[in-house]
């Protein structure tokens, strides 16, 4: 038995400490905290190829299958990762359409800025024009 | 004209867009500060902002009423967090009470950065997490955002003085 390593231990204070904080009307919180860890971001890439078990998932990393199992739980807080009850070896899933959610949302902010950009863009040509003209403007009048 | 954005390239979830202007910074940073300005740019073509006011100042609210094309109109209240004429402008969007799901909050910061004859405009948005506001919490950031908040609610009780008035 491996002994816990400090990162386990802090990890598991933080899920248990978040998981029963989440608010649940609130949706979009937990899916940018449970994507703001490149490890939990690393497990969704190797679901995105198919389901696995925890054993599998824990493989490419320096982390207890304990940890790994921690990150799963935030996971599937959060409503990315499933897991069928029936199965003893219970692969866990990825919630492709949750995941969605998130990226509409950051395609939908990332639209706005654009469209604004290009409009700002344009306001900013209309002021410099019309400051030059007011300066021809002053100019001509000039004795 | 670029546009970069980044959500993966940190440990916070985070956007990174940047847009270069052919205008000179001092006139980009009045763009962005006053609100007559804004008003016309904001939300892109189509989009229209019956309301925005904006008490410059780190503290100061910007109040913010933003109709779609469709009618709709979004409320969005920030707070100023960071005001460096022309350089950097720091504001965070406080929660929207009336909407369920609300929107994430965030805490937003554009710098103006000269390059040649052209003003590179970039924003950082650092989207929250329940952590983060754990955090913040602790850090007394919530304090901060209680005050803003008081200040907008005599703000807007103000503006309902004087519809009630008319």
């Amino acid at each position: 038995m491996r002994e816990p390593r400090i990162a386990d231990i802090v990890l598991n204070h933080i899920v248990n400490n978040l998981l029963v904080k989440y608010v649940t009307n609130d949706r979009l919180s937990p899916v940018f905290f449970a994507l703001a860890d490149p490890t939990r971001r690393g497990i969704l890439g190797r679901l995105a190829t198919g389901d696995a078990t925890v054993n599998e998932l824990a493989e490419p990393y320096d982390m207890s299958v304990a940890a790994i199992s921690k990150h799963l739980k935030l996971l599937e807080a959060a409503g990315l990762v499933s897991h069928s009850r029936q199965s003893q070896w219970r692969p866990r899933h990825l919630e492709a359409a949750r995941l969605r959610e998130v990226v509409d949302w950051l395609e939908q902010y990332r639209r706005f800025w654009d469209r604004s950009l290009d409009r700002l863009s344009e306001h900013l040509q209309t002021l410099q024009q019309r400051a030059q003209r007011k300066k021809r403007g002053q100019k001509g009048r000039a004795p | 004209m670029t546009n970069i954005i980044d959500v993966s390239a940190s440990d916070r979830p985070v956007i990174v867009i940047t847009r270069d202007f052919d205008a000179p910074r001092d006139l980009v940073w009045e763009a962005i500060t006053d609100p007559k300005h804004v008003a016309v740019w904001y939300g892109g073509p189509g989009f229209t902002n019956p309301v925005c006011e904006m008490d410059l100042r780190p503290g100061g609210i910007w109040y913010h009423v933003m109709q779609a094309p469709n009618g709709a109109r979004y409320t969005i209240t920030s707070v100023f967090e960071e005001v460096v004429a022309p350089e950097r402008l720091v504001w965070r969007t406080l929660r929207d009470p009336d909407r369920n799901p609300a929107p994430p909050t965030s805490l937003n910061s554009v710098t103006l950065e000269v390059r040649g004859r052209q003003t590179r405009w970039k924003l950082v948005s650092l989207f929250d997490s329940i952590a983060d506001r754990d955090l913040s919490s602790k850090m007394g950031f919530a304090h901060m955002i209680g005050l803003g908040a008081d200040r907008m609610a005599a703000h807007l009780a103000s503006v309902q003085g004087a519809k009630n008035d008319d």
